[in-house]
């Protein structure tokens, strides 16, 4: 068969495919046109016009043609092969029991850097109580000063003196662009062979073992303690759990198996990614609590009692969610 | 081959061919869309900086979405690009052409602060130079490329109508090609380019015809495509 026609016998279809390419752009515009034919046959249509292309450059036909054909092929394939809605009953199924499920998944890793950060952080606490000098290796001793005067009886942080809502809300914008963007670096810094997601935890680890010792030994540990317990458990948790996935990710550039470095990156990454969202909602549950419920004045058995609940929540999550099918 | 075209098949065994962006156009990209971003931090910096403490909070939680979800909020809801790569024709897909999600969206933008180091993509940068593909980290990580989306030329080119000419011989694959080509583009030459290109084929311009050597070709190319005189 001739191109001249080809093209005459073709026309018409090519035409009202491209139609219906217009008619669907998802752009939201006031007048879309109508499209030519109904979407049950548009994958019909889209497997002719790829063969129609398969034989214009097998028959040498002219590259305009081609290259025609080509970009309806492609923009053919774009709408066959995006990805469907669904998106909020599928981050649903997620969070009641996929992320737990990923977690579990994962606890080996999690475990180890849950000991790069804890043992750091006991270690410091011992250390720093036995030689309270020790906590200027890492931290200046006008910064000491700074936590130990946040932390003082008469400081409005967590006061006997009250303070402002308005102060609670820049807080917590404060605590969200602070331990999200640490929590997604320690992912991402996995790919230096883990090394960034080591350091983070480990530095973590020992800031806040020294903040907690100097604390104790400034005889603020009440304060302190009723201050952090109601959102450790989600903000330790996720930070640990974002280290977890940083190692994960440093491991296979490390020792990729029968796999490319590349190709082990992107398996690695693609299972992850899900844990990394769960976590950032982890560390925003953390931060409004932080924001609005840590520095409220309650007695300190009150703050004790639902702090232990909320460190408590989490960690039953992740041990019963989404155990139904099996994992 | 020196193009820097990749083809990939779709599971209708047709090849798709993808023409990734290179280092240029995707720094022109985040040029435009890291000027946007900080404009309307600018400006959110006026309003809300103005309302005390509650202003503060609402300005860091604003800074947080843009520096992080900007790239993505663009990438998924609006065909793989963000104003910046709108602007230069690019977009982003994943490795098999097809158009991008949420996950990888979010794990390529994630892995923007590691192409970030140790300072103005470097890490990123080397990535992209040494990578057949352009990919930095986070591409290689996130399975995605970037991709040329130019607007393409609208229709495909008719040839300018002549006399249809039968050749004398049988003509070769390659010439036939090559013969449909050129009729096809010699619209946009002009006329004495057309001389100048149909004096390559001296055998079938008939060069010693004179000038009429291009109206030859494009007889011969109506011949090839089917039309009858």
């Amino acid at each position: 068969m001739k191109q001249e026609h080809f093209e005459t016998l073709h026309a018409a279809s090519w035409q009202a495919f491209e139609q219906y390419l217009a008619s669907d752009t998802r752009q939201r515009k006031t007048r879309k046109p109508e499209p030519p034919f109904a979407a049950a046959e548009f994958p019909q249509r889209y497997r002719a016009i790829c063969q129609q292309l398969a034989l214009a450059r097998d028959r040498d036909y002219s590259l305009s043609l081609v290259n025609h054909l080509h970009r309806l092929v492609q923009s053919g394939h774009d709408v066959l092969y995006r990805a469907q809605a669904g998106f909020g009953a599928r981050a649903l199924r997620y969070a009641t029991s996929g992320f737990a499920q990923d977690v579990r998944r994962n606890k080996g890793w999690i475990l180890a850097a849950a000991f790069l950060m804890f043992g750091p952080a006991i270690a410091m606490m011992l250390a720093v109580r036995a030689q309270p000098d020790l906590a200027y290796l890492l931290i200046a001793p006008s910064e000491v000063a700074k936590y130990e005067s946040m932390y003082a009886n008469d400081a409005t942080t967590l006061g006997r003196v009250a303070r402002d809502a308005s102060t609670d809300v820049a807080m917590f914008g404060f605590y969200i662009f602070n331990n999200v963007s640490i929590a997604f670096r320690c992912f991402a810094g996995g790919i230096t062979f883990g090394v960034l997601s080591i350091f983070a935890l480990i530095f973590n680890g020992l800031f806040f073992g020294i903040v907690e010792a100097r604390l104790s030994l400034a005889g603020l540990g009440q304060n302190f303690y009723s201050f952090v317990i109601g959102h450790s458990g989600f903000e330790l948790g996720a930070i640990v759990l974002s280290g977890g996935a940083g190692l994960r990710l440093g491991m296979a550039l490390v020792a990729p198996g029968l796999r490319t470095r590349s190709r082990a990156l992107y398996e690695c990454a693609r299972d992850l990614v899900g844990m990394v969202c769960g976590l950032a909602v982890m560390l925003c549950i953390a931060a409004l609590i932080e924001a609005f419920w840590s520095p409220l004045r309650l007695e300190p058995v009150i703050k004790y009692g639902v702090g232990t609940l909320l460190t408590v929540l989490p960690l039953m999550y992740f041990v019963f969610a989404g155990r139904r099918h099996g994992s | 081959m020196l193009d820097t075209l990749s083809s990939v098949t779709t599971p209708e065994l047709i090849e798709v061919e993808l023409h990734p962006a290179g280092l240029l156009p995707r720094a022109l990209a985040w040029l435009i869309d890291t000027s946007i971003r900080f404009a309307v931090l600018l400006l959110l910096a006026q309003i809300l900086l103005a309302l005390g403490d509650f202003g503060t909070g609402l300005f860091l939680l604003d800074y947080f979405l843009l520096e992080w979800f900007y790239p993505v909020l663009f990438e998924v809801l609006n065909s793989g690009a963000s104003p910046g790569k709108r602007t230069l024709g690019l977009a982003v897909v994943l490795a098999d052409g097809t158009p991008i999600g949420w996950g990888p969206s979010l794990t390529r933008n994630l892995l923007r602060t590691v192409d970030f180091l140790p300072l103005l993509y470097v890490f990123g940068i080397l990535s992209m130079l040494f990578d057949k593909e352009f990919r930095r980290l986070g591409d290689i990580v996130a399975g995605t490329l970037v991709v040329h989306r130019g607007a393409e030329r609208k229709k495909a080119a008719v040839m300018t109508p002549a006399d249809v000419l039968i050749p004398a011989t049988p003509m070769d694959r390659a010439t036939q090609k090559a013969l449909v080509a050129f009729a096809e583009r010699a619209d946009s030459l002009t006329p004495a380019r057309q001389e100048e290109l149909a004096a390559l084929l001296p055998h079938l311009a008939l060069a010693a015809s004179g000038p009429r050597g291009a109206g030859r070709l494009i007889g011969l190319a109506n011949h090839v495509i089917g039309r009858s005189a």
